[in-house]
C-alpha cells in the first residue's frame, strides 16, 4: 500500500512526536528502533500535520528534526492535530455519510433491510460503478455507531429499528476553549470545538505542558480502569527499550504542572505497596477484573498523601525522612515567606522573625524535595535532613555549583 | 473508540464538501480549498483524488451529491463523558453554562480520580461571586473588543483604576490564576484577576490602541546539561513549553537554548537553579552573573 498521511494506530507516531517535541536531538540514523523507511514516513506525516512548528538543524551526525512551540503564544495545542488523522477505508467513509443522511431525523425509525435498500437505491445507484455493501457490513457499522453513541436501536416486537441519537446541543465555546487546554484528555474538547465553524478564542496558557497530549489515549484508558475499579495489566517501556509487563490496580492519576509528567499511583498486590508508574512510559493497558478492595486502597493512598512530596512512596530507610531548612529575607522581600506557604506540598512553615522562616516536613522521600529547596539558593541559612546521604548530596551539589560558576570561598 | 476517524480532519473536510454540494455543485478547486482549510498539507490532493475516482461515493462527477440534507453528527458518548467530567470541575462555575440532560452520563473522570500535586496553594478564588462577575465581564469585553475600567488593589492595599483594552485571559495551571493581558495602558499590561476589585465597561472615548500595544520583550538563555541523574530528559521536558533548540555536544553534554519573556526572568533563574549542578548557564554573561550572585549570597549564608 502506498503512503498515506493517515494512520491506523496512534502508537505509530507517538514516539516520534515525543522525540521531535521534547528532545529534537536525534538524526535519522540514530532512530534505530524501526526501519529508516518507517522514520521517513512518520516524519513526513508529522510534517504534514505540524510543518509550521517543525525545523531542523544540521549536526555532524546528520539532520536533527525538532518541533518547537512557544505554548504561551498559542490558544490551542497544535499537537491535537495528530489525533485527527485516524485512517479509514473507502467503504467506511462512504457508509458513514450515507447512513448519517438516511438517519437524519431522530424520530424516524429504520430496519436494517430498509437501510440497505436505501443505500443501494437512493445513493450508490447514482455512481457509474456502485459499491456494494451487504447487510452484515451495514449491521456491523450500525453497531459501531451505536457504541460511539451517535445512533440508537430499539426493538419493536421481533424487529430491530435504528434511529439517529438526539443531538446534545452544547454551544459554550468559551468553556470548550478553556477546558480543552486546562483539563485532562483535553483533546476531546478539541474534537467538540471542531464542530464549530467560527471560534473566537479569548484564552492563552502559561506553563502549558503539551507533551502530555501524546499520552491522551493511555490517560483515557487509565481513567476508565480507575472508574471501573479494575486490576490491570500494563506494559511499560524502559529507557533501554525493554518491555515490562506488570499487574497493578490503578488508584489515582498524579499530574505535575511543573515538570510536564503524569503518573498513575498504583497498588501492586504482589508487593503489597502503592507506587507510581509514569504514563508516558506505558504502551499498553489491558483491564483484567474488577477488584473488591479498590475503595480501601484509595483510602490508604489518601492517608499516605500528606507525606508524598512528588510521587515517591519509599525512602532509602524504612522510616519517613525529615527535612528542615531556614530561609532569610529582607524587609521588602516578604514574598519569600509567601512562596514557602504557597509552594509547600506538605509540612509546615514557621515564621521565626521578621526576616526568616523555617520549613519542616516529614516525607517518604526527601530526595524528591531537592529541586524545590535549590530554588531558594541564596537564602538558605540552615538545612538538615534525617537522611544523611540526601544531605550530603545537597551540600556536594552546592560545592559543585560554586566551582562551576567560579564562586570563591 | 478514542482514536477514531469520525473525529478526523478528513471526515470534517468531507462533511463540509457535502454541505457545499447540497447547496450547489462543487468543483475540484472548491474541494482542494476546503481540504486545505480543514485538513493537513497533503490532504487536498488525497481528498480530491478519492472523490474524483469515486472511491468515496458521496460526490458525483458533476459536483452534486445524492445526499439530501446535512445534519450535524450527534455529540458522541466519549464527548458527553468528557463534558460531564468538566461539569464537575471547580473552575466550571466561571462559565455561565448549563449541562442539562447529562444526568445519566458517567463522567470520564472526577476530581477524585486525579491530583495535581505541585499546583500552588494561593490560586484564585473561583467561588467568589465578585470574581465570577469580573471574569464574565472581561470575557465578554474581549469578544466585543470593549475597553474596560478596572480597579485593582495592590499588595499594600492601595486602589488604582486603569482604562484598558482587554486582549486575552491567560491561565497558569501551576499558579492556578488568571491574568488579563491588555493593551492601551503600559502601566497595566498584565492584571491579576485576583487583584481586581471592580471592573466595568469604559464609557467615552478610548485611544487608538494600535500604538499602545506592549511588545513582549524576549530574551534567550543557553545552558549546558550533563548526562547524569536523568538530567537531559528532566530538563528538556521541564522547559519543553518554551520556544527552544537542543543539541548534543561532542563532550557527551547537551546544549539547550530557550526564549523567554523578559518579565519572567526571575522565574527562569529559579527554575534553572533548581536543577543544581546538572545545568550550567553559559550565555548570556548577564544571566551567568545573576546565578553567580545568588551563589555568592548562598555561600555567605551557609558556610
Amino acid at each position: 500500500m502506498g503512503y498515506s498521511e493517515l494512520i491506523k494506530n496512534f502508537d505509530k507516531i507517538r514516539d516520534y512526536m515525543r522525540e521531535f517535541y521534547v528532545y529534537g536531538l536525534k538524526s535519522r540514523e540514530q532512530y534505530n528502533k524501526k526501519s529508516k523507511r518507517s522514520y521517513d514516513d512518520e516524519k513526513r506525516r508529522i510534517e504534514s500535520y505540524l510543518s509550521e512548528y517543525m525545523g531542523f538543524h544540521q549536526t555532524a551526525d546528520g539532520k536533527n528534526v525538532y518541533i518547537s512551540v512557544d505554548t504561551r503564544r498559542m490558544s490551542h495545542d497544535p499537537l491535537y492535530k495528530a489525533w485527527k488523522c485516524a485512517s479509514f477505508t473507502d467503504g467506511d467513509i462512504t457508509l458513514f455519510f450515507i447512513i448519517s443522511d438516511i438517519l437524519s431525523d431522530p424520530s424516524e425509525l429504520f430496519t436494517l433491510s430498509s437501510i440497505v435498500e436505501k443505500i443501494d437505491n437512493e445513493y450508490l445507484c447514482c455512481f457509474e460503478e456502485p459499491k456494494f455493501f451487504d447487510s452484515s457490513t451495514v449491521r456491523k457499522k450500525l453497531k459501531e455507531y451505536e457504541l460511539v453513541g451517535i445512533i440508537k436501536s430499539e426493538k419493536h416486537g421481533k424487529t430491530l429499528y435504528y434511529h439517529r441519537a438526539e443531538n446534545y446541543n452544547f454551544n459554550n465555546t468559551d468553556l470548550l476553549n478553556f477546558f480543552s487546554e486546562a483539563s485532562p484528555c483535553g483533546v476531546i474538547g478539541s474534537f467538540l470545538l471542531d464542530r464549530f465553524e467560527e471560534n473566537e478564542d479569548a484564552f492563552t496558557f502559561k506553563h502549558h505542558y503539551i507533551a502530555q497530549t501524546m499520552d491522551s489515549q493511555i490517560l483515557y484508558e487509565v481513567f476508565d480502569t480507575i472508574h471501573k475499579k479494575q486490576e490491570t495489566e500494563i506494559i511499560t517501556v524502559s529507557k533501554s527499550g525493554e518491555k515490562i509487563k506488570q499487574t497493578v490496580i490503578p488508584l489515582r492519576v498524579f499530574i505535575s504542572v511543573q515538570s510536564g509528567r503524569q503518573y498513575i499511583m498504583v497498588y501492586r498486590r504482589s508487593k503489597n505497596r502503592i507506587t507510581s508508574v509514569r504514563i508516558d512510559h506505558i504502551v499498553k493497558i489491558r483491564p483484567l477484573r474488577t477488584v473488591y478492595d479498590h475503595d480501601e486502597l484509595r483510602e490508604k493512598l489518601d492517608r499516605m498523601m500528606p507525606y508524598i512530596w512528588g510521587v515517591s512512596t519509599q525512602s532509602r530507610n524504612s522510616r519517613k525522612d525529615t527535612v528542615e531548612f531556614t530561609v532569610c529575607f529582607k524587609d521588602n522581600e516578604q514574598y519569600i515567606y509567601e512562596r514557602l506557604l504557597r509552594e509547600k506540598r506538605c509540612g509546615t512553615v514557621e515564621r521565626i522573625d521578621k526576616n526568616s522562616a523555617r520549613f519542616y516536613a516529614e516525607v517518604y522521600d526527601a530526595n524528591e524535595m531537592l529541586t524545590w529547596i535549590r530554588s531558594f539558593i541564596c537564602r538558605i541559612t540552615d538545612i538538615s535532613f534525617s537522611d544523611k546521604e540526601t544531605e550530603a548530596q545537597f551540600r556536594a551539589d552546592l560545592e559543585t555549583m560554586y566551582r562551576m560558576y567560579g564562586v570563591d570561598k | 473508540m478514542f482514536f477514531n476517524e469520525i473525529y478526523s480532519a478528513y471526515y470534517k473536510t468531507v462533511a463540509q464538501i457535502i454541505k457545499f454540494a447540497i447547496a450547489s455543485p462543487v468543483d475540484a478547486v472548491k474541494i482542494r480549498e476546503t481540504a486545505k482549510k480543514y485538513a493537513f498539507s497533503e490532504s487536498p490532493f488525497a481528498i480530491e483524488t478519492a472523490i474524483k475516482e469515486q472511491r468515496w461515493q458521496l460526490i458525483l462527477p458533476d459536483g452534486t451529491t445524492p445526499l439530501k440534507s446535512f445534519s450535524e453528527i450527534p455529540v458522541t458518548l466519549l464527548q458527553k463523558r468528557w463534558l460531564k467530567a468538566i461539569s464537575l470541575d471547580r473552575r466550571v462555575q466561571l462559565f455561565d453554562c448549563d449541562f442539562k440532560d447529562l444526568e445519566e452520563i458517567e463522567p470520564l473522570f472526577t476530581e477524585d480520580d486525579y491530583f495535581v500535586f505541585d499546583m500552588y496553594h494561593d490560586g484564585d478564588d473561583f467561588k467568589s461571586e465578585s470574581y465570577k462577575k469580573n471574569f464574565r465581564i472581561i470575557l465578554s469585553a474581549i469578544h466585543n473588543k470593549d475597553p474596560l475600567d478596572i480597579t485593582i488593589k495592590n499588595r499594600k492595599g492601595n486602589e488604582s483604576t486603569f482604562s484598558v483594552m482587554p486582549e486575552r485571559l491567560e491561565y497558569s495551571e501551576k499558579d492556578d490564576k488568571f491574568r488579563l493581558l491588555t493593551s492601551g495602558n503600559r502601566t497595566a499590561s498584565v492584571i491579576n484577576l485576583g487583584r481586581i476589585e471592580s471592573c466595568s465597561l469604559h464609557v467615552g472615548e478610548f485611544p487608538d490602541i494600535s500604538s499602545c500595544r506592549t511588545a513582549v520583550r524576549k530574551r534567550t538563555v543557553t545552558m549546558e546539561l550533563v548526562d547524569e541523574r536523568n538530567a537531559p530528559e528532566r530538563v528538556l521536558l521541564h522547559f519543553s513549553h518554551f520556544e527552544k533548540r537542543a543539541e548534543k555536544l561532542d563532550n557527551g553534554r547537551y546544549r539547550l537554548t530557550i526564549r523567554y519573556d523578559k518579565s519572567d526572568e526571575t522565574e527562569i533563574l529559579i527554575r534553572i537553579l533548581s536543577f543544581g549542578p546538572l545545568v550550567r548557564v553559559t550565555e548570556p554573561p548577564a544571566f551567568v552573573n545573576l546565578i553567580r550572585s545568588r551563589l555568592k549570597s548562598q555561600l555567605r549564608n551557609l558556610n
